[in-house]
């Protein structure tokens, strides 16, 4: 990645958007911690990415395109590993459950889950963190209706704490009622920055795929 | 956060992740079995020669089953997930580590049983001394075992490069494990063979986990 800088205030929703290999993910994965840029930098909540790693991953967490979750254990005791290994192992697991609607399915080990009630599951996982900046890589594969607005329920909560919010996707039209501002990518760098609001769906098109 | 906790809850974790698809102790139990007929066919199956096949046994199952414990978190795509939970590294190298303690430790006492049966050796008699040299084979087995594991996760060929690292490295724990069981299955001097594991356990103990955390932040 190269030439990519932001600011991300609270309450906000940045929406990263471009074609397969843009970096998207890559940018998603340096604000998690789960890669050290080679050069440049930056802070979540004025943690230092590199420096100060541990403080921006308990404030942090990241949803990739796959769940993280084991596919011999159950979804409840996945869930109630997360919350462990969050520091909350006295979260109220059963209310997750609910709240993501896995509660039929909770003592099923994950093998047998479609892709969408993994999404779930991994959107739980995230989501019982409380964290103050929310990393969703392409949240929106195999989710149905309902699995879709509890991104949006998700997102808005998020932000409602006065946390923050970075969607990337290329399903962009899904967020753009929510998201407050867009980072499109091509080839590691930024092609367009700026507010939704002074774009049109023709733009993000555009820079959708990658084009100025 | 408390470490403790979040250590138990790997190890809880991979336990359990164990206990439903039993492949590390059905790989290293099924290893550790054929050596053991192997060897006692080969050099026969007086009490004296039990000591030495034991551990051998022990560390060629090792061998095969220490890096399955870690590398169920690649094979799973859980790793970059359990990365990113906040807290010390450390933390996960004792889950990770106790798991393969208590796995090693119940092949350990099937592996005792068997040579009961099959070496005329009285174990009974000498339950409590031979859990003691158990507990320190196996705590520097694992330890040092755990660390390995992280080192070769991402290395292609890591099934050649385990045993190159991880035999040499456990030598003194087996050849210190195999003249002490000698010592207590014939009742003669174990000389520094006691002090010599304590050391090199306690050594590791201190060691392994600060490379385990400089290991993981390069994975």
């Amino acid at each position: 990645m190269r030439d990519v800088t932001f600011v991300l205030p609270p309450h906000s929703v940045l929406l990263v958007v471009g074609p397969n290999a843009s970096g998207k993910t890559t940018l998603l994965r340096l604000l998690a911690t789960a890669l050290r840029p080679t050069d440049g930098g930056g802070s979540v909540f004025g943690h230092d990415l590199v420096r100060d790693a541990d403080a921006v991953r308990v404030l942090t967490a990241f949803v990739g395109t796959s769940a993280g979750a084991y596919d011999l254990l159950t979804v409840r005791e996945n869930l109630a590993f997360a919350a462990a290994m969050r520091g909350r192992p006295d979260a109220p697991v059963a209310t997750w459950l609910d709240r993501v609607g896995l509660t039929p399915v909770a003592d099923d080990p994950v093998r047998v889950l479609s892709s969408g009630m993994k999404r779930r599951l991994a959107l739980a996982q995230a989501w019982l963190a409380a964290p103050r900046l929310l990393l969703l890589d392409e949240p929106y594969g195999g989710l149905d209706r309902d699995g879709v607005a509890l991104v949006a329920e998700m997102t808005e909560d998020t932000t409602r704490r006065g946390g923050s919010v970075v969607i990337a996707t290329h399903e962009w039209e899904r967020v753009m009622n929510e998201a407050d501002a867009v980072l499109a990518l091509a080839a590691g760098q930024p092609v367009e920055v700026g507010p939704v609001a002074q774009l049109t769906a023709a733009d993000l098109a555009a820079a959708a795929g990658g084009r100025r | 956060m408390n470490g403790f906790l979040r250590a138990a809850a790997v190890a809880r974790k991979d336990l359990r992740v164990e206990w439903r698809g039993r492949q590390t102790i059905t790989a290293t139990g099924m290893v550790a079995l054929l050596m053991i007929l192997l060897l006692g066919f080969v050099v026969g199956s007086e009490p004296a020669r039990a000591a030495a096949i034991l551990w051998v046994a022990m560390g060629f199952a090792a061998v095969l089953g220490i890096p399955r414990v870690t590398q169920g978190e690649v094979d799973q795509q859980a790793l970059e997930i359990l990365l990113l939970y906040p807290g010390s590294r450390e933390h996960l190298f004792w889950g990770k580590c106790a798991a393969l303690t208590v796995m090693l430790s119940a092949l350990l006492v099937a592996l005792l049983v068997l040579l009961g049966v099959l070496f005329g050796v009285d174990v009974w008699d000498h339950g409590g001394a031979l859990v003691g040299v158990g507990v320190l084979g196996i705590v520097g087995l694992s330890v040092i075992g755990t660390l390995l594991a992280a080192l070769v996760l991402h290395v292609r060929g890591r099934e050649l490069l385990m045993p190159l690292l991880l035999l040499p490295l456990a030598l003194p724990v087996v050849l210190g494990c195999v003249r002490l069981t000698e010592a207590i299955l014939t009742g003669t001097a174990a000389g520094l063979w006691p002090a010599v594991l304590v050391s090199f356990d306690v050594v590791s103990v201190l060691v392994c986990p600060i490379l385990f955390e400089v290991v993981m932040d390069e994975v």
